[in-house]
């Protein structure tokens, strides 16, 4: 009697110990495709096949969409170019402008005149240093 | 007779689920883990001068090499040139100096595209000091 009731024990902490796992396994698996759709969908970038593929990513990137017509988001959420440059300038002044990099993902079809809007919030900001986004292949 | 075998049956059924759930789990580690997004983007690493700075610039406009992006096509130092001559040209200067700064002056009409072409040759050839402007009014 005594050594069934320690086998049940033993198989109940093994199921509680499997349910934590698969929790946490749910968890980062929800979390790693969730860091993935902040990025705009619709956007088709340009191709580059010569450009260089950064290997670490900065957290403190900021990218910014520019789609089709010429809307600018930061993680789908769209802005003028006023809100642009008071988020830039915050995170610039936080951080220091030289360390903030900052992607334009832009899309290939639109006008450089909205690349531009973000090119001069950046630059009024004092972030210089610009990664422009695009396709090493079809994807 | 009848408790003892029962007992045993609950043990080996316990034994069988805890080996399926080690390769349940040895899969789901080794698909989380080899999935993984290829990365497809590239960065283009380009200079926005401040608007202080571009004047400055145009005062010694000689030493830069000005490449001018417009919807119809691209100018080099006022000079007509397809995508073709514009490498050509671009990888002779690349000989000389790759960390000469290049201008590349883009028209608000031409599309973004355009630019990453001039950027992509730029990346291609080895130039790595590239400010971007635009021209206005284009």
């Amino acid at each position: 009697m005594r050594r069934q009731k320690e086998e049940e024990y033993l198989s109940g902490n093994l199921t509680a110990m499997i349910d934590v796992v698969f929790q946490l396994i749910i968890f980062f698996v929800c979390t790693v495709s969730m860091q993935d759709k902040a990025n705009d969908e619709s956007i088709k970038m340009a191709m580059a096949p010569h450009g260089e593929v950064s290997k670490d990513k900065n957290p403190l990137e900021i990218t910014i969409d520019v789609n089709k017509s010429g809307v600018i988001s930061i993680s789908r959420q769209p802005m003028t170019e006023g809100t642009l440059y008071s988020v830039l300038s915050k995170v610039a002044a936080e951080y220091g402008a030289a360390n903030v990099p900052v992607i334009i993902r832009g899309d290939a079809k639109t006008k450089h005149g909205a690349v531009r809007t973000v090119m001069d919030a950046c630059a009024k900001a004092g972030i210089w240093k610009i990664k422009i986004s695009a396709l090493k292949e079809k994807g | 007779m009848a408790r003892k075998r029962k007992k045993s049956e609950i043990h080996a059924g316990e034994l069988n689920l805890t080996a399926m759930i080690d390769v349940a789990f040895q899969l789901l580690s080794f698909f989380i883990i080899t999935v993984k997004p290829v990365d497809v983007v590239a960065n283009l690493n380009v200079f926005r001068p401040s608007p202080e700075k571009t004047n400055t610039q145009d005062a010694s406009p000689a030493k830069l090499i000005r490449i001018q992006v417009f919807p119809e096509g691209f100018v080099i130092n006022d000079r007509d040139v397809s995508v073709r001559q514009l490498e050509a040209l671009l990888v002779k200067l690349a000989e000389i100096d790759k960390n000469q700064t290049i201008l590349i002056m883009c028209a608000n009409a031409s599309p973004h595209e355009k630019l990453v072409e001039v950027l992509d040759i730029c990346a291609k050839v080895g130039l790595n000091n590239l400010s971007v402007v635009s021209s206005g009014g284009y």
